[in-house]
């Protein structure tokens, strides 16, 4: 398989917080990588060799990659905003493609059947129709005017609401979603997900969030956000197959897929094929 | 007569281990099939996977006569064809959605498959009752190794001490294991059947240390 062009891709090793002098070994593409702290505090990672890979601490979060990245680690400009809490929630390993997890973050349609009271109830199922684009300048997925009837959007949420939604996907691996801030009308909570990819069928997904919540307690956020994780994870590991189809004709996709299918059209177009199957093979 | 031609039947779960309004995974040797029994106590069975985005579908939940997925909700009827999806609830889903369905039938207490269309009913065993189903890391040849009989896939009657004859019937699966459904004659007491059940406790103990055996070069 060519994994070359995803090779070249920045990808979450850790959290910063939790590193110390002895390091984390962990796997990235299949390879075991080392990520510590030197002795002036700064991250490391190396490869198997000792070789020294490239490294980015941003989001809370330790960044490497095996090839040679072109560009810094994607602009999440909410990072940078006053008045937000950051969270770091941790990680939840999944015995899927770091793709399919990726492409179950963008997805709304399974809200009523999987988080069942939390995100989604029936019956309000249905999916308005939403804008969906490729920005060639970002060269980003994006969707936009993403509608849905949540009873609970969020920890700070009590009681139903009709949440909007933006996604964005700035890397192959990486997600980051906005959506309506309860207490903070006009504003937007910012929930990401970063998938480091092990191996072609096993990830370790690293959520974090940029959100206008100072109320709740932190351990309530991450309890929040573990449970949807968990829920999602029931659902990807027993998807056929492990890896996601990026020719069409495996799976059938509907009006309320279209992310899905920029999402898949996108990667095709990069070459970004680590963790997909195509008919050819 | 069974055997593992995808054309006849293949016994793949017992009807008491298939509540109504439930759906549960099996396999035959054409791959995996989601088998489920409506509100009304109709038996299906389909491939194991939504076309939509391939999650498997014996983890959905039946409503009246028809199986959800439990990822996005489609709803399958029992002759396979999509009948709602609800993220587009005005929308009557093309007749080109559809999963592939099995044929199925309950004989004396058995769910039977085929994954053509067979000649005929599946056995009945007379005077036997199912009792439990139970798989073995061991394939064919441990299990004959370890009752003493050629253990035939249209079932044999096999004797363990202080037990009744019970009628073992073994399914080969894919994996190498084997399902095996055990039958107990029909006027079996309790304490017979917990003998019984014992028994192939033991019997799958005895196959695995011989299919763990065998593998050791």
């Amino acid at each position: 398989m060519n994994d070359d062009a995803m090779r070249d891709e920045w990808y979450p090793v850790g959290l910063f917080s939790q590193l110390d002098r002895g390091g984390r070994e962990t796997t990235l593409m299949g390879a075991p990588i080392k990520v510590a702290l030197d002795a002036n505090g700064a991250a490391k990672v190396t490869g198997e060799d000792g070789r020294v890979l490239p490294v980015s601490v941003r989001y809370g979060h330790i960044w490497s990659s095996l090839g040679e990245p072109r560009k810094p680690v994607f602009p999440i400009p909410e990072a940078d905003q006053p008045g937000r809490r950051f969270v770091d929630v941790g990680v939840v390993r999944v015995r899927c493609s770091p793709l399919r997890a990726v492409e179950n973050f963008l997805d709304i349609a399974h809200f009523p059947f999987v988080h069942t009271d939390i995100l989604g109830s029936e019956p309000h199922t249905e999916v308005e129709d939403y804008k969906v684009e490729i920005r060639e300048e970002e060269d980003e997925v994006w969707a936009t005017q993403v509608k849905f009837y949540q009873p609970q959007a969020a920890k700070s949420a009590s009681g139903g609401i009709t949440t909007e939604y933006m996604y964005r996907v700035p890397a192959p691996t990486c997600s980051v979603l906005y959506k309506t801030c309860p207490p903070r009308p006009g504003e937007w909570d910012v929930i990401a997900l970063f998938v480091q990819p092990l191996a072609e069928d096993l990830c370790d997904v690293w959520p974090w969030m940029a959100l206008f919540d100072d109320e709740t307690p932190l351990t309530d956020l991450i309890h929040f956000q573990q449970t949807i994780f968990l829920q999602d994870r029931s659902i990807l590991e027993n998807q056929i197959p492990r890896l996601l189809p990026l020719d069409p004709g495996m799976e059938i996709p509907t009006r309320a897929d279209l992310t899905s299918v920029a999402y898949r059209r996108w990667l095709k177009r990069h070459n970004y094929t680590y963790g997909a199957q195509l008919v050819a093979q | 007569m069974l055997s593992d031609k995808t054309d006849t039947w293949v016994p793949v779960a017992l009807s008491q281990d298939l509540p109504t309004g439930q759906a549960m995974p099996a396999r035959t040797l054409a791959g995996p099939i989601a088998l489920w029994r409506s509100q009304s106590g109709r038996l299906a069975a389909s491939a194991d996977r939504c076309p939509h985005r391939g999650m498997r579908l014996s983890h959905g939940f039946v409503r009246g006569e028809a199986l959800s997925c439990i990822y996005h909700g489609w709803t399958y009827s029992q002759a396979g064809r999509c009948l709602r999806i609800p993220a587009h609830p005005s929308l009557t889903p093309p007749e080109t959605i559809r999963v592939a369905t099995r044929s199925v039938e309950e004989a004396g207490g058995i769910v039977w498959v085929a994954d053509g269309e067979p000649d005929g009913k599946p056995p009945l065993f007379e005077g036997y009752v199912p009792l439990r189903s139970l798989t073995v890391r061991a394939g064919g040849s441990a299990l004959s190794a370890a009752t003493g009989t050629k253990a035939a896939v249209e079932g044999f009657v096999w004797r363990a001490p202080g037990a009744p004859a019970i009628r073992l019937l073994p399914v080969p699966q894919e994996t190498g294991e084997t399902l095996i459904h055990v039958l107990v004659p029909a006027d079996c007491g309790v304490s017979e059947r917990v003998a019984a059940s014992r028994a192939a406790e033991s019997l799958r103990r005895m196959a695995e240390r011989i299919e763990a055996k065998e593998a050791v070069p």
